[in-house]
């Protein structure tokens, strides 16, 4: 063990952080506006990686401008999801609102996932590079594009932020998801910003998916790894909290990366380095359900 | 449940116990699998259509019962039923702690607590190949080695189903069957109403996770291998899919639900020509569509038909058929209701 | 010497950085019919809640007939005979009316479902609702789930009955008929603590009144003293 290759874990640990972190803010987002926790988003984020090496193979167009298509085209998707099935969980006819966005949820990514094993075939692809080679920095040695994910996901989640707190749009979303009603008094119309923040959850997650795509390349399953580690952020974090999220994902991320480098025996270290962001969910979960940051007593309705 | 409800149940049930040898082997396959899936479908309603904890870990409790009951075979040679039996205790004891963790937990937290918990329980069998085989799967003691056929395993998935559906039937009637309905409806009131929400919160877990367990002991006792995907996210997927479509707020419409899935889903299997294409001709229009492999695509149509499910008909498609059933017996004015007539789950819509 | 049914003693109640119950002391003896009253965010339905087992206190504790019980759920209280309503109607909505009256019921030892039913539609018949035992507790009016409540409360065949806000927004004509419901149940031997704002039928039914103001009890004692007290009017004034 060098002290090398405890630096470019950890790089590599911060790397995913931004990753994580900005899957999770998404998850955020749509459960302060729309009440619901997401069971789709990790899909989301498979699509959007998908959608990314479709666009640069099919139409040619850099990495780039791909990374930017895809996350158009899962906003629009969102929105238009959002208003043909979601639109009940705002009548007052619905009940159980949270076993509503649940199971539809829950439905969205069981179709999203099995669509996608057939349409892109089961085994992994690799999408070009945004930058190829690598950098070194003293005796560290990072893939460029590793570089790249960390820079643009650290930028997509800045402009979200200011997003949020400087612009109109952003501080009417911060006020529906405080209080619809009040929101709705002041003449913000709440149904429009349900779909906007469906639509900009679901396109952070596509971002993210373009972003880490030409590292870890791309399955149908990913989605799958990709929600369990949303929920263990977003609880760690505190549901509600966008600040919360980033945190919590620059944590997990490291936390995860260095455990599965220096766990005494590397055959089982894969295996259970999922099992170690749900054992952290499931602590949580019981003895600090609020998470670092979040609000206490939040309830669905 | 008047008595000709249950007099037509009992024929339907005698007339397909004596028709079963007429199905092929494959179909046979079929229906054992379904009712497999009944009886997970209907304890699964136990605890998120009567009780509301909408919980993601019943598959794992199948794995759980499985493995345990085919470990305890390898290490100690004990008879099929009694390490059946010691797979649905295990069940039980590790439902009713998972029940007592999540006591302050609702909605969304459960639903991802449980996922949680199936992961680990996936993660650990896989891994912990030494003891479990792991993904190369574990070879299973059949019950009924010198079989000829299917048809001892369809008679007892039968048995299991039908006992299963009884005991959980007696138990909704039941006073805690109402008090179960009522934590549902609404936690607080049932508890100043008196009912020790805690207590049966724990016991609904139990409950519903040991015939998870009898359930998976069954399976692994039927197919020959068992791997530690039976227990994973795809296949609680499934469940929730099978239960939401029939409707997952009542126990019949729960194993209707899993049989017509099931079912459809074989029945898709054989749709188009041997190469899986199906060829459509669009008239007026003039032009054909050409599908590929579209027996692949079954699965994400159920996506869609669960889906649509829940926007438009959110109580199960097979719901509005078990309500016309109920009905029947109904005199015209409707019976006033005598001391003796209990309520029903049905009563009231 | 009538028996004191329940106890508060020195009952504290924090939320955040709010005192919601500062060190509250509150008896109920059987064949009260005690009102609490006090401006909005005084700590009553706080109160009511640690009284009825729904929230721990801080501090402090409850004792329901002699027995100390703070800590322990809510269903203890109700097995012990002390049952209440909310403030916004909880019903079991989508549990017929008789069904909603057979879960407390049966939550009783030794109930049989002959017995609870039979209890059931006695209250049902006091309470006006006979007719509609068969009909979805939802699909109700908002005065006959009021109604429906407080007969969920009688199947527990309670020695205390607190009452959270019963008469908000409720039709002058049907609050008439809750007033004489509570005092007929009154007369026959049931203690209530009713909470509200209805000023008018507080005063009509209450033959104690307790004020709170600020998390603290300012006042206790017969409606005419109280009614002249200066705390108290100093309380409502500074509102």
């Amino acid at each position: 063990m060098t002290w090398s290759y405890f630096f470019v874990q950890a790089a590599n640990g911060a790397v995913i952080g931004v990753i994580y972190a900005l899957i999770a803010v998404g998850v955020t987002l749509i459960f302060s506006i729309l009440k619901i926790v997401n069971f789709a988003h990790g899909d989301l984020y498979m699509l959007g990686g998908y959608c990314a090496y479709f666009v640069i193979e099919l139409l040619g167009l850099p990495p780039l401008a791909a990374m930017v298509v895809a996350m158009a085209a899962l906003f629009l998707g969102a929105v238009i999801l959002e208003r043909l099935m979601l639109t009940p969980l705002y009548s007052d006819a619905t009940e159980r609102k949270d076993e509503y966005g649940l199971i539809v949820t829950f439905g969205l990514a069981y179709f999203l996932r099995n669509s996608a094993v057939i349409a892109f075939g089961p085994f992994p692809l690799k999408p070009p590079s945004f930058i190829p080679g690598v950098t070194r920095i003293g005796s560290l040695t990072l893939t460029n594009d590793r570089l790249v994910a960390a820079g643009l996901g650290i930028l997509l989640i800045l402009g979200l932020l200011y997003f949020m707190q400087r612009t109109i749009w952003g501080q009417a979303l911060d006020a529906v998801s405080q209080s619809r009603d009040s929101a709705a008094i002041v003449g913000i119309n709440p149904r429009r910003f349900n779909s906007l923040a469906f639509g900009i959850g679901a396109a952070l997650a596509a971002s993210a998916g373009a972003l880490i795509a030409p590292t870890y390349s791309l399955a149908p399953d990913m989605g799958v790894a990709a929600n369990i580690h949303a929920y263990v952020i977003v609880i760690l974090g505190g549901m509600g909290s966008t600040l919360g999220s980033i945190i919590a994902g620059l944590m997990l991320g490291e936390a995860e990366t260095l455990f599965t480098a220096f766990f005494p025996d590397p055959t089982r270290a894969l295996a259970y380095q999922n099992a170690f962001g749900v054992l952290m969910l499931m602590v949580f979960l019981v003895i600090r359900p609020q998470g670092l940051f979040g609000r206490r007593h939040l309830r669905m309705e | 449940m008047k008595g000709i409800h249950l007099g037509i149940l009992l024929a339907a049930s005698a007339l397909a116990l004596y028709f079963v040898d007429e199905l092929s082997s494959y179909w046979m396959h079929v229906a054992i699998i379904a009712m497999y899936y009944g009886i997970l479908a209907a304890s699964w309603t136990l605890l998120a259509g009567y009780v509301g904890l909408f919980s993601l870990s019943h598959m794992a409790f199948a794995s759980i019962g499985a493995y345990t009951s085919q470990l305890l075979i390898k290490w100690y040679g004990i008879p099929i039923p009694i390490s059946m039996a010691a797979g649905i205790l295990m069940c039980c004891a590790v439902g009713g702690l998972i029940g007592w963790v999540c006591l302050r937990m609702s909605g969304p937290y459960l639903a991802i607590f449980t996922l949680g918990f199936s992961e680990i329980v996936r993660i650990a069998i896989a891994t912990e190949d030494q003891v479990t085989a792991g993904m190369a799967g574990l070879h299973t003691d059949p019950l009924f080695p010198d079989a000829a056929t299917r048809l001892p395993y369809f008679y007892t998935a039968f048995a299991l189903l039908a006992v299963s559906l009884v005991l959980m039937g007696l138990l909704v009637r039941s006073r805690w069957g109402l008090f179960l309905r009522a934590i549902r409806e609404d936690e607080q009131a049932a508890a100043a109403s008196g009912v020790a929400v805690a207590r049966f919160r724990i016991l609904a877990f139990a409950i519903a996770s040991g015939f998870a367990g009898l359930a998976g002991g069954f399976y692994a006792h039927y197919i020959p291998i068992i791997t530690p995907s039976m227990g994973d996210l795809d296949e609680m997927a499934k469940l929730v899919v099978m239960t939401v479509i029939g409707g997952m707020e009542r126990l019949p419409t729960a194993v209707g639900g899993a049989f017509f899935v099931e079912f459809l889903l074989e029945k898709l299997r054989d749709l188009g020509d041997s190469g899986g294409d199906i060829h459509l001709q669009v008239p007026v229009l003039g032009f054909g569509i050409e599908l590929h492999n579209f027996d692949q695509w079954r699965l994400p149509i159920f996506g869609v038909i669960l889906l649509l499910t829940m926007r438009f008909a959110r109580n199960g498609l097979i719901t509005p058929f078990w309500l016309l059933f109920m009905r029947l017996g109904e005199t015209r004015a409707g019976a006033r209701p005598a001391v003796t007539d209990l309520p029903q789950k049905d009563s009231g819509t | 010497m009538s028996a004191e049914l329940v106890r508060g003693e020195g009952i504290v109640k924090r939320f955040g950085g709010i005192v919601a119950n500062d060190a509250v002391d509150f008896a109920v003896t059987e064949g009260d019919l005690i009102g609490l009253i006090g401006p909005n965010g005084s700590g009553k339905t706080t109160l009511i809640n640690v009284l009825t087992g729904h929230l721990m206190p801080n501090g402090g504790e409850v004792l329901v007939r002699g027995k100390r019980v703070s800590g322990r759920p809510p269903h203890i209280y109700a097995a012990a005979g002390v049952a209440r309503t909310f403030q916004l109607t909880q019903l079991f909505g989508r549990m017929t009316v008789l069904e909603n009256m057979l879960v407390p019921g049966l939550t009783r030892p030794h109930s049989s479902w002959q017995e609870a039913a039979r209890r059931a539609r006695g209250y049902l018949e006091f309470l006006n609702l006979a007719h509609l035992e068969r009909l979805q507790a939802r699909k109700l009016s908002g005065g006959q789930q009021k109604l429906l409540e407080l007969g969920r409360c009688l199947m527990l065949e309670p020695k205390v009955l607190f009452l959270d806000e019963p008469f908000a927004g409720v039709h002058p004509r049907l609050r008439d008929e809750l007033i004489g419901r509570i005092q007929e149940l009154h007369r026959e031997g049931r203690t209530f603590v009713v909470v509200d704002h209805d000023m008018e039928s507080i005063l009509r039914i209450s033959r104690r009144l307790v004020v709170m103001a600020r998390g603290a009890k300012i006042a206790d004692g017969e409606p005419a003293a109280v009614r002249t007290d200066q705390t108290v009017l100093a309380a409502y004034a500074g509102l």
